[in-house]
């Protein structure tokens, strides 16, 4: 790992949010330190309102921060900008755009050439197994459709570091499972540096080469799992029976009850 | 029998079920509307002076045309074509007033949309304006530009540009914030924003505003016409109606109405069907 370097690193981040009618605060994230290496897929996951998203947005450059560091490739982050990609837990896709046209909506924002463009989003479509759906609009694809459209979108601008927010938490579990082993084989072929958080456990303990369990509110780095299973392995029909996995799930699972439980006598 | 099925057939294969039915129920009223108007001229329910046949109405027509010499009198505004002139005069004033009005209503709606300073900058005096109603500026416009084209497309003006602006800020509002910021995570300008997130966005609202500038600025129109204008549609009924040739009126009430209505359904309608409708925006009656 020391060989490669890290792209995004954040040291001593902490944020509070200010309650403009109250005048209190609530302090949504304590001293974060992480580093995420180059090819690497990082899962954080713990209890709801821990400070999840709030870490994604600041990382996205969306939410400004005063305390700490946070720097991408040496950049430090003050502001929105194409080398951090970001897939919403939402439907972000533009309504008004066709597929082909949102996946092509960064190559366009940096003036690339409509022939270039053309030929890359076609690779991404297809990647996404979106072929055939290239001129639809948004309204005319399924919940699972958009999300794939989203994170093809974000792959096709090329982005440093990709950051995603529960992008699978919307969809239904049949189709969660399918993009879950298609998240991975896309990271297997393009080697893309990943930060995803998520709810789900499995999930987390799925995709990741990494899993950092926060803390509750405010949410601190409790614990790093790591998970060495080579990505062509993970398979949703292998896992189950995967001694890896099920001890790193547990893990996971154990230390997410907990600060769930210290959430809850709160 | 067979014959009349096969014709009904190739009717509906023509213009397309859907479409037939729709022109169908809408004429319905119409319909009903010219019966009764007719009984009354067969029946002389009310007289004449009050309400004239539909014959006396078509002749109107020909009657204001009279000694209309061609393609350039008319297009000159002679005051020979007097229903054309008068047509053209409304017609002209309205579209001055929706390239003028439109797209500035637009601009600075959305401004005011993204833009809290804006919008605490124009929203009062925009509340104030649109309280008193189009047709409640007419004696002030009068005092102040006289009889004539400024005052009717004043009186138009502050009716579209409010109507507009109102709408578009509206719109922009109610863009989901995740629009704007994935355009700009993707590296996208302000200006990229304005153009690919909040002028789609707000389409909706727009072209509800559009709909309704036009509707309501079309009637300041004929009002400010039959008071503060010299000529117009709302001129030619109002001074017809003073010289009791009701058959005019008559006449002129229907080709507003017929104009308006063209309007909606080969413009607004059309750039409906195009934006808002095809990506989904709207939820569509079946
Ligand atoms: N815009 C905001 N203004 C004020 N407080 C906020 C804002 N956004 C989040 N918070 C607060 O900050 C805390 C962390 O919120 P955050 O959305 O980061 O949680 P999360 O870990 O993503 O939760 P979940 O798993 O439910 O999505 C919560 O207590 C929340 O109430
Ligand atoms: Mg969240």
């Amino acid at each position: 790992m020391n060989a490669v370097s890290a792209k995004l690193v954040v040291e001593g981040l902490s944020h509070h949010y200010p309650d403009e009618y109250t005048g209190e605060s609530v302090h949504a994230l304590e001293d974060i330190n992480l580093e995420l290496y180059e090819g690497e897929l990082v899962s954080v996951v713990g209890p709801s309102g821990c400070g999840k998203s709030t870490l994604l947005n600041i990382l996205a450059g969306l939410l400004p921060y005063k305390v700490g560091t946070a720097s991408v490739d040496g950049n430090i982050i003050d502001g929105p900008g194409p080398d951090r990609g970001v897939v919403f837990q939402e439907h972000a896709i533009l309504p008004w755009r066709t597929v082909a046209k949102n996946i092509g909506h960064g190559l366009e924002i940096r003036g690339i050439l409509k022939s270039e463009r053309d030929r890359r989003v076609q690779e991404f479509i297809d990647l996404v197994g979106l072929t055939g759906f290239e001129d639809k609009y948004p309204h005319e694809l399924s919940g699972g459709m958009k999300q794939r459209c989203q994170v093809a979108r974000t792959l096709c601008s090329d982005p440093v570091v990709m950051l995603m927010d529960e992008p699978f938490a919307a969809v239904d579990a049949q189709t969660r499972i399918t993009l879950q082993e298609e998240l991975n084989r896309i990271a297997q072929a393009t080697q893309k540096t990943i930060l995803f958080i998520t709810h789900s456990v499995d999930e987390a303990a799925f995709l990741a080469d990494r899993c950092l369990v926060f803390s509750a509110r405010p949410g601190q780095l409790k614990e790093i799992v790591e998970i060495n299973i080579p990505r062509e392995k993970r398979i949703w029909a292998d896992m189950n029976n995967d001694p890896d996995f099920i001890t790193a799930r547990d893990r996971i699972l154990k230390s997410v009850r907990e600060e769930v439980s210290v959430a809850k006598e709160e | 029998m067979s014959a009349l099925s096969a014709v009904s057939i190739s009717i509906q294969r023509r213009f397309g079920r859907q479409r037939l039915r729709k022109i169908l129920l809408g004429s319905i009223p119409f319909l009903v509307m010219i019966g009764v108007w007719h009984a009354n001229t067969v029946f002389e329910w009310l007289p004449p002076v009050f309400i004239p046949s539909i014959g006396d109405v078509w002749e109107a027509i020909f009657f204001l045309q009279e000694d209309c010499a061609g393609f350039v009198p008319l297009i000159m505004l002679d005051n020979s074509c007097l229903m054309s002139t008068h047509i053209l005069s409304s017609v002209g004033r309205v579209i001055l007033a929706a390239i003028i009005g439109l797209p500035f209503g637009i601009a600075f709606g959305i401004l005011a949309g993204m833009n809290r300073t804006v919008s605490k900058f124009l929203e009062p005096v925009g509340v104030f304006a649109n309280s008193i109603s189009g047709i409640a500026w007419i004696p002030l416009a009068i005092v102040w530009f006289g009889v004539g084209w400024v005052t009717t497309l004043f009186i138009m003006l502050n009716t579209i540009f409010w109507l507009m602006f109102f709408n578009s800020m509206l719109g922009v509002r109610s863009v989901a914030r995740v629009y704007e910021q994935s355009v700009l995570t993707m590296g996208g300008s302000r200006w990229d924003v304005i153009r690919q997130v909040y002028l789609p966005g707000a389409m909706p609202s727009i072209i509800t505003g559009m709909r309704m500038s036009m509707g309501f600025g079309w009637r300041a129109l004929i009002a400010a016409e039959m008071i503060g204008g010299d000529s117009g549609l709302g001129f030619m009924i109002f001074t017809s109606a003073a010289e009791f040739k009701i058959e005019e009126v008559f006449l002129g009430v229907i080709v507003i109405a017929v104009i308006f209505m063209a309007t909606d359904r080969y413009l607004l309608a059309p750039l409906e069907k195009w934006t808002v409708e095809r990506w989904g925006l709207v939820w569509k009656p079946t």
